[in-house]
């Protein structure tokens, strides 16, 4: 009896809630949408919260986080191609590789399945939708600026990349380059330490780096997540507050660095942003209702024609407590511009 | 026999001459090579790949492929992490079990290589597979940060250039030269690697040796990780996913025969030093990003010729 009562009062509860929740989401659609990162690393985690956030606020009747077991193009493939048969209708995709990516995007097109890029870009000719996610050329341009802003406009910066075979790399060498050239040669840059993707191999590069040349060093800029990490323990270890850094993403030790003075900055991305706005997107642009639009104020990037910036900003102590409600202004506002701007609906 | 002969016939002597004249090319043209942090840094570099080194050096004495090291030492890795921080675990209580882990892994590998005949390489591609995949089921790619300060200390603690975190895999190359050369399992290892029929008509129980030698390396993965989680502070998923080459590598530049019977932990050892110095030298010359990975792979190449140039002249091919 009492089991009954209480699953009386369950459906009455459930029934409510989903009344209340039609009320509220702006359409409900039956859609089965997958976002499905390169292979498993610590910056797609937000997208597992942004995916069960996307599905409650729109209605979505399934936007799952998939991860390949590794960073490899087949597994990418071969797992979206099991989602397809799975009855998922939209696919949100970090390119592991910009270019491999495509032939399996283009099955997808032809199934009417539309794909987007989120985080990364796919190299153009290419038939994803749009390319959501971090200008990686301007985060790294402004990364740099705010280096040398902190080392007073003078000194010897090494630049931290992440792998060499990821074009953004190359980009982000570029973007350091440019930003240094504009010091006029009042700030150099020693070299350019790559491959420090993996936590090891960046903890080997980064501590020969500081023990052979950590005098002649004023700075370092960190373009890639693991390096950023491992570049703030080891300043840390050093006791050394003296060579400036500034790095990428919002991982607890570099945060930490930063409010012990041993980081002067992070650039933020939003991969939050990129999982929510991506899922929210590929809704529309499942169900039918909406296409992109050709004409619309894409950003143009050596990867892409259709660029959208996710949002990028600099995470110093000024802003340490606040910065994830700026990140949330900065998803909410590209979320509700976007499809006035970039899509063409029924 | 000259002492210039006895020195050749040493199978560490080439590598050992390689590493004299990296030392001095690199202080000569590098005034900050012999500062005490530098040599800190490099010497903390040797203790991860000397384990795992010594890992896959007990598979190649029977033989036999462990490709399963770095993904089982990103498991124990991770188990550490997570005992140590979610369940709360002291450090007394996680290392060992962490330890258990990597001799159980080990130990699947090798019951596993026996009962079934199938060859230990294909055994251990196997579970390296299921090994991070329960790495990635648990974790689902996010570290574990959270460690005892005293643990994370000890990967950063030095006396001078010396660093801490050194103490254990020097303790583990005397064991395990102790072991080779003075046990009867550690002798009948190197036999079943030698000639598996006479060793089997001596009476040696293969199967159990086999056994041994991927539970040993199982072990010593696991000391790896440990050593690799505190020389992080932080217990990564991604720990191991290096290891394979180094760990191959080490052991070949050493001499070891890749069909079994012969190691040496002294050749091993120095091997690393080597690579290790190789990587640092790479950083101080500031070689362009571009041509690193050619320039660490024929250097490599380059330490392993200087050897095999050695073994002919010693007469040893």
């Amino acid at each position: 009896m009492t089991t009954r009562l209480s699953g009386a009062l369950c459906r009455a509860f459930s029934i409510a809630a989903l009344l209340a929740g039609a009320a509220t989401v702006a359409q409900a659609s039956d859609n089965k949408i997958a976002l499905i990162p390169g292979g498993p690393h610590p910056y797609f985690a937000p997208w597992e919260q942004a995916a069960a956030d996307a599905q409650k606020d729109f209605g979505i009747a399934a936007v799952d986080f998939k991860v390949p077991s590794e960073w490899k193009l087949n597994l990418q493939t071969e797992l979206v191609e099991s989602l397809v048969t799975q009855g998922y209708t939209a696919f949100g995709i970090f390119p592991g590789d910009a270019v491999g990516i495509n032939s399996t995007v283009e099955e997808l097109e032809g199934a009417g399945i539309p794909a987007a890029a989120l985080a990364g870009c796919a190299q153009d000719p290419t038939k994803m939708q749009f390319c959501l996610g971090t200008d990686v050329y301007n985060s790294a341009y402004l990364g740099t600026k705010a280096l040398i802003e902190a080392m007073g406009g003078k000194g010897k910066i090494v630049h931290l990349a992440g792998l060499l075979v990821d074009p953004n790399t190359k980009l982000r060498m570029d973007a350091v380059e440019k930003a240094v050239g504009e010091t006029n040669g009042a700030v150099s840059i020693v070299q350019h330490i790559t491959d420090t993707d993996a936590q090891e191999a960046a903890d080997q590069k980064i501590n020969a780096l500081l023990g052979a040349q950590k005098d002649q060093i004023d700075g370092l800029i960190s373009t890639a997540y693991i390096p950023s990490v491992v570049a703030a323990k080891s300043l840390r270890n050093l006791g050394d507050k003296r060579i400036k850094l500034v790095g990428i993403d919002d991982d607890p030790i570099v945060l930490d660095a930063i409010k012990d003075g041993f980081a002067a900055g992070t650039m933020a991305q939003n991969p939050y942003g990129q999982g929510y706005v991506g899922a929210y997107v590929l809704d529309l642009l499942a169900g039918g209702g909406c296409t992109v639009k050709a004409d619309a104020p894409w950003i143009q990037t050596p990867q892409t024609a259709h660029f959208i910036d996710s949002g990028t900003l600099l995470i110093s102590a000024a802003n340490i407590a606040s910065y994830k409600d700026d990140l949330k202004k900065i998803t909410s506002d590209i979320q509700s511009s976007f499809k006035d701007k970039y899509l063409d609906c029924k | 026999m000259t002492l210039g002969q006895r020195l050749i016939a040493n199978e560490w002597s080439a590598i050992a001459v390689a590493i004299v004249i990296g030392v001095v090319g690199l202080a000569a043209t590098s005034p900050a090579f012999l500062t005490e942090f530098n040599l800190y840094v490099m010497m903390r570099s040797f203790c991860v790949v000397l384990v795992v080194a010594f890992a896959q050096m007990l598979t190649l004495a029977v033989g036999q492929l462990n490709l399963s090291i770095g993904a089982l030492g990103g498991l124990v890795a991770i188990a550490i992490g997570g005992m140590m921080e979610v369940l709360g675990f002291p450090i007394a209580v996680a290392l060992p079990i962490g330890l258990a882990i990597g001799a159980l892994g080990g130990l699947i590998n090798g019951l596993l290589t026996v009962r079934t005949g199938i060859n230990g390489f294909i055994i251990t591609l196997a579970t390296a597979s299921a090994f991070t995949g329960i790495n990635l089921g648990i974790t689902e790619s996010i570290p574990f940060y959270n460690l005892p300060s005293a643990f994370v200390a000890f990967g950063t603690a030095r006396l001078s250039a010396f660093p801490m975190l050194l103490i254990p895999p020097v303790i583990v190359a005397l064991l395990l030269a102790l072991f080779l050369a003075r046990t009867v399992p550690g002798r009948q290892l190197l036999a079943v690697g030698g000639n598996p029929h006479a060793a089997q008509l001596s009476g040696v129980h293969m199967n159990g040796i086999v056994v041994l030698a991927h539970t040993l390396s199982g072990l010593l993965a696991a000391v790896g990780a440990i050593l690799a989680v505190a020389q992080l502070g932080s217990a990564q998923p991604t720990i191991g996913q290096d290891w394979l080459i180094m760990s191959f590598a080490a052991p070949i530049i050493g001499g070891a025969a890749l069909t079994g019977g012969h190691v040496s932990v002294a050749a091993t050892a120095l091997a690393v030093v080597l690579i290790v110095l190789i990587q640092n030298g790479m950083v101080l010359a500031q070689v362009d990003p571009y041509w690193v990975q050619f320039l660490l792979g024929a250097l490599i190449l380059a330490a392993v010729g200087l050897n095999r140039l050695r073994a002919v002249r010693a007469g040893e091919a």
